[in-house]
């Protein structure tokens, strides 16, 4: 296996039954594995964690609060309607699609409205608990996409479901289901972030809130282990 | 048509939201300044300037598109144009300040010598090869963000990361 395939197994960059087939392969290749551990530590170290537990410095902080700016966002600002359509339409747009596929999920059991949050129940929690993308699809139920940490140190995953995908984070012991679309024709553009399926909201979410890459098989079963708990 | 008085509160409402958004994003334009850079002051500096031309340039960015990609993509492009325009060849050592007030004796000494290594391998690499590592192995972009923001194809991304992965890890290893 070359050397780049190995970096993007590293770096989570290809498509899921790609990162399981290597990471199965990794378990009879010592040295290929040796390389894997060393890159992820490598990466592990080029984190440079302890930055970013440091505070910005509060001239930074006040710059960002008040710096000038720049008079031609102003103008468009006041002048034109064209952020409000443009955001509102998208977001109305979004908002039905996610009543129509929330009745619908929410029929068969598997979400439920909590304290305005959207919980997963039944099949969609017990695939989201138990499912490893790893060891490959089974063809029934759930099918879980990428997991990985996000910025505030919980454990989410992807899923599809019946035509439905969408993002599920851990919070205590439930699963929040902050996104969900249905898969349309929607699939225009690349794949990215090893997610060829992934449905650009779905994945635009996990863009806004991953930190670092998404985990590997190893990563993902010592989550699972952990009971998904974050940290 | 809603009164002028509701679209410039909105306009406000807007604008903190962008701020509110920086302000979240600073941690992470800090340390991908600093891992360019090699030095929390000019890395700060950097900042500073990005975040200055980000306002000013504002109506330049697409609403509804990655403020993120966006600001890493001036404070890369503010990143050349000061290494051209000052010419800094400076051999200074690394005075990359790292804070380490969790850590205590031994282990804080330990880990602040791995944190001047890495970020002695890094300064070693060439520039290009330092982009491509500060956005996807320090800051975790995808390599299609990675690449949008460096202006590049995705092939070349990968191959300069590459090339610097094999450098750092014969600089931490040797």
């Amino acid at each position: 296996m070359d050397r780049e395939t190995l970096n993007a197994f590293v770096d989570g960059e290809l498509p899921p039954r790609e990162m399981a087939r290597i990471a199965a392969l990794l378990e009879g290749q010592p040295e290929l594995k040796a390389y894997v551990l060393k890159q992820e530590k490598l990466r592990a170290a080029l984190r440079f964690e302890n930055l970013m537990m440091t505070a910005p410095p509060a001239s930074l902080v006040e710059t960002v609060q008040a710096a000038p700016v720049s008079w031609r966002w102003r103008l468009r600002a006041v002048l034109g309607r064209r952020f409000v359509v443009r955001s509102l339409v998208p977001a109305t747009a979004t908002l039905l699609a996610g009543l129509i596929i929330g009745l619908t999920l929410q029929s068969s059991g598997d979400l439920v409205q909590s304290q305005g949050q959207m919980l997963a129940r039944g099949n969609l929690a017990q695939a989201l608990d138990t499912k490893l993308a790893s060891s490959g699809y089974s063809g029934e139920g759930p099918r879980i996409g990428i997991s990985f940490r996000n910025r505030v140190g919980n454990n989410c995953r992807t899923f599809t479901s019946g035509g439905q995908a969408g993002l599920a984070c851990r919070q205590g012991s439930d699963w929040v289901v902050g996104t969900l679309v249905t898969q349309s024709a929607e699939s225009g553009g690349t794949y990215r972030m090893a997610g060829s399926e992934m449905p650009d909201a779905v994945r635009r979410a996990v863009e806004a809130s991953i930190q670092g890459a998404p985990f590997d098989a190893i990563a993902e079963a010592q989550a699972r282990a952990n009971g998904w708990a974050g940290k | 048509m809603a009164p002028p008085s509701l679209e410039a509160a909105d306009m406000d409402a807007s604008l903190e939201t962008i701020r509110h958004q920086m302000v979240q994003l600073l941690p992470r334009l800090r340390r991908f300044a600093i891992a360019l850079t090699g030095s929390t002051a000019d890395g700060e500096d950097l900042v500073q300037d990005t975040v200055e031309r980000a306002l000013k340039n504002l109506h330049a960015w697409e609403q509804g598109t990655r403020l993120d990609s966006w600001m890493f993509c001036i404070a890369k492009n503010r990143f050349i144009d000061t290494r051209r325009s000052a010419k800094r060849g400076r051999t200074e050592p690394l005075e990359i300040a790292e804070q380490s007030a969790a850590l205590d004796g031994e282990r804080a000494m330990q880990s602040h010598l791995a944190f001047q290594e890495t970020a002695k391998a890094l300064q070693a690499l060439p520039v290009d090869q330092r982009q491509a590592v500060a956005l996807v192995l320090v800051d975790g972009l995808s390599y299609r963000e990675a690449a949008d923001v460096l202006e590049i194809p995705i092939g070349t991304l990968t191959s300069r990361i590459s090339r610097a992965r094999e450098a750092l890890m014969t600089a931490l290893e040797g």
